[in-house]
């Protein structure tokens, strides 16, 4: 006391210290994670691949989050996200932020996946042939039923009249899988990470083509239960930061309780009865982020000209080439009318194909073309500029 | 009775004092009263017009469903700015009320021990805390109760809870916010040690808490994001899923825990060796 009482500055050096330890004891913790011991039975891709097949799956509960460093612009809220309102999905906060999801598995019909959001969540909860979706925000919950006759059969369940050339074997299967990307793909394995504490495989895929954007995807490979728990894609010359990563970071593989499956739709929340095939179509694209397949673009209604699509291109330079739907195009409300004016600062380019402008982002650039063809690929802007030249991406 | 057993024996009477001068205060029951009319005003708001779905807070919606909401949506509603302010006040006030009036002088001439003092008044900041957001929270149930009804809790992934259940989250609610305040009380008692002026002390608390809350929303400081102190408040909503998520809420705990004890540790440097002048 007598210190401290003829030098008071010494006293600081308490609140010091457990700023230190504070913030050190953080640094220490992470430094610990990345030098932990991650040893596991060496495994070739090959292996990986076999494992992953022939992994029994339990249950899994944990917390995935989903981050996206795509290099754009952050959107304003309310704005990219289309059908934000009744999915509760942002499709802004999917190509730059982050979502957090919470999901459960056990056997194949027992499943749920609830997105978190700061004071909301929505949930899709799968329990035998009801299927549930959840918002708390309008405090809405669909159900859709599965009738038995429509039950997809199990995969295991229908092991005759299938076509001879599919795959016996888990090793047969992993080694055509790996045949079929050794043309466009290098498939090697890396050094052990420890992926939401569980020490995990990495099984690394690059692109041949240097002219893609994707530098490398990494798939982190849970050591124990062989089931995939990570993926990271790095765009090129940022080798350090995934440019779109979505994994676990806190994982059990243990049955998860039935309790959390069990939904039956509060009082009071406005229930609907959805048809088979809607459930189906709404819950394999939440947000309405259906990806857009070559000869599986849906058909605008009205009269509008018949949007055609095609691929040019092969492998990871593949440049999709296809048409807005025109209802789209034409400005409804506010929010269009803000993407309409955020789209006219993107830089111009001019050329053979007409004018149009670029959105670049770290993994994929977007031609925007003024007649309505959209132009979309893992590869930059030259790239698509010629391929837009291409007699095929006229779409005519 | 003696001198020398009365100092042997801990008092409370301290203690009981501090508490008084808190809830005792012409100007914290304003303070109070003021905390205590969001609820009010709300459910009046609700009653009057109710919420067609969609639109405003979760929350909000499920009122007229189960009055225990009303206290879950005035809690959501007051903490960005009105809980902090009340705690604001109380945590600047300690110290720097006193040396505002000149009592603290005669405060450690007593003699009080000012690592006693400091424990002390930390100890009301608490109290406070947890008085104004069950304050809050229970004038938002029990009237919310009373014109709507109870019933089962809506979990926020849709699922129901009995009616005890419900109350025993909102305990849990009002439990785990206590705590985040209590950690902005302990820099407002550090910043209270700074200064003679209660006012200044609580404007920079204040700031220092609303800036946090500014800093939180812009996406491109992620990177500090998980040190600020406003930081995991939201995470409160985590109780109310269904199972229970504590992914937030225990980083929470611990950032609280971080900023009372460095808070506190700089308060102590900084009064144990100043010079009280007035």
């Amino acid at each position: 006391m007598s210190v401290l009482t003829s030098r008071p500055v010494l006293r600081w050096a308490l609140p010091a210290g457990l700023v230190a330890v504070v913030l050190g004891g953080g640094a220490l913790v992470t430094t610990m994670q990345a030098s932990a011991d991650v040893r596991l039975p060496p495994r070739s891709a090959a292996q990986l691949l076999v494992d992953v097949q022939t992994a029994r799956l339990e249950g899994v509960s944990g917390t995935v989050v989903e981050r996206a460093d795509l290099g754009l612009i952050a959107l304003p809220p309310g704005i990219g996200g289309g059908a934000a309102g009744s999915s509760g999905i942002d499709l802004a906060s999917l190509i730059s932020g982050s979502n957090t999801m919470r999901v459960w598995y056990s056997g194949k019909d027992k499943a749920r996946v609830a997105l978190i959001r700061s004071n909301g969540e929505s949930d899709i909860v799968h329990n035998g042939t009801d299927t549930w979706l959840w918002n708390s925000r309008d405090n809405t919950a669909t159900h859709y039923q599965e009738s038995d006759k429509d039950a997809r059969p199990h995969p295991e369940a229908a092991p005759s009249g299938l076509p001879a050339d599919l795959p016996k074997t888990p090793q047969e299967a992993a080694d055509r899988v790996l045949a079929a990307l050794d043309p466009t793909t290098v498939v090697t394995t890396d050094s052990n990470a420890l992926v939401a504490k569980h020490k995990a495989y990495q099984l690394v895929l690059r692109p041949r083509d240097t002219a893609s954007l994707v530098a490398e995807v990494r798939i982190a490979i849970d050591g124990d239960a062989h089931v995939p728990i990570q993926l990271q894609v790095f765009a090129k010359g940022d080798p350090n930061k995934a440019a779109f990563e979505i994994g676990f970071t806190q994982v059990s593989f243990k049955r998860p309780d039935d309790g959390v499956f069990a939904f039956n739709p509060p009082p009071g929340a406005k229930v609907t009865e959805g048809s088979d095939k809607a459930g189906a179509d709404k819950a394999g694209a939440p947000g309405g982020t259906r990806e857009l397949k070559p000869g599986n673009v849906t058909k605008p209604a009205g009269p509008a000209a018949e949007p055609k699509s095609t691929v040019i291109g092969k492998g990871w330079t593949a440049v999709l080439v296809t048409r807005l739907p025109q209802d789209a195009n034409a400005p409804r409300d506010d929010r269009a009318a803000a993407m309409q004016g955020l789209l006219g600062r993107l830089p111009q380019v001019h050329g053979a194909f007409g004018t149009g402008r670029v959105l670049s982002a770290k993994l994929f650039t977007v031609l925007l073309l003024d007649d309505g063809r959209v132009l979309v690929g893992a590869v930059n802007q030259d790239a698509l500029i010629s391929a837009a030249s291409n007699p095929a991406a006229a779409l005519k | 009775m003696s001198a020398v057993e009365l100092r042997a024996r801990p008092s409370t009477r301290f203690f009981r004092s501090e508490l008084w001068l808190i809830f005792g205060r012409r100007r914290n029951w304003v303070g109070m009263a003021v905390l205590a009319a969001v609820p009010v005003l709300l459910i009046i708001a609700v009653k009057v017009s109710p919420p067609g779905g969609g639109g405003g807070p979760d929350f909000v919606n499920q009122i007229t469903q189960n009055g225990v909401f009303a206290a879950l949506a005035a809690l959501t509603l007051e903490l960005p700015l009105f809980l902090p302010v009340a705690v604001a006040s109380i945590s600047a006030d300690s110290i720097a009320g006193e040396a505002n009036l000149g009592t603290l002088r005669y405060l450690l001439a007593v003699p009080v021990d000012r690592v006693r003092l400091l424990v002390v008044k930390f100890a009301a900041i608490a109290v406070f805390a947890l008085a104004a957001t069950l304050l809050v929270a229970g004038v938002g149930a029990l009237l919310g109760l009373a014109v709507f009804g109870g019933g089962p809790l809506v979990t926020l992934s849709g699922t129901t809870l009995p009616f005890w259940a419900g109350v025993g989250r909102l305990v849990l609610v009002c439990g785990y916010l206590t705590v985040c305040l209590t950690a902005m009380g302990a820099i407002g008692m550090f910043v209270s040690t700074l200064t003679e002026q209660p006012i200044g002390a609580t404007i920079a608390t204040l700031v220092l808490t609303v800036g946090s809350e500014i800093l939180d929303a812009i996406p491109q400081l992620a990177v500090i994001h998980r040190y600020l102190p406003t930081h995991y408040w939201l995470a409160y909503t985590d109780l109310l899923r269904d199972p229970v998520s504590y992914d937030q809420v225990v980083p929470g705990l611990w950032s609280a825990t971080a900023y009372i004890l460095i808070f506190g540790a700089a308060a102590w440097a900084r009064f144990a060796g100043r010079d009280v002048t007035s």
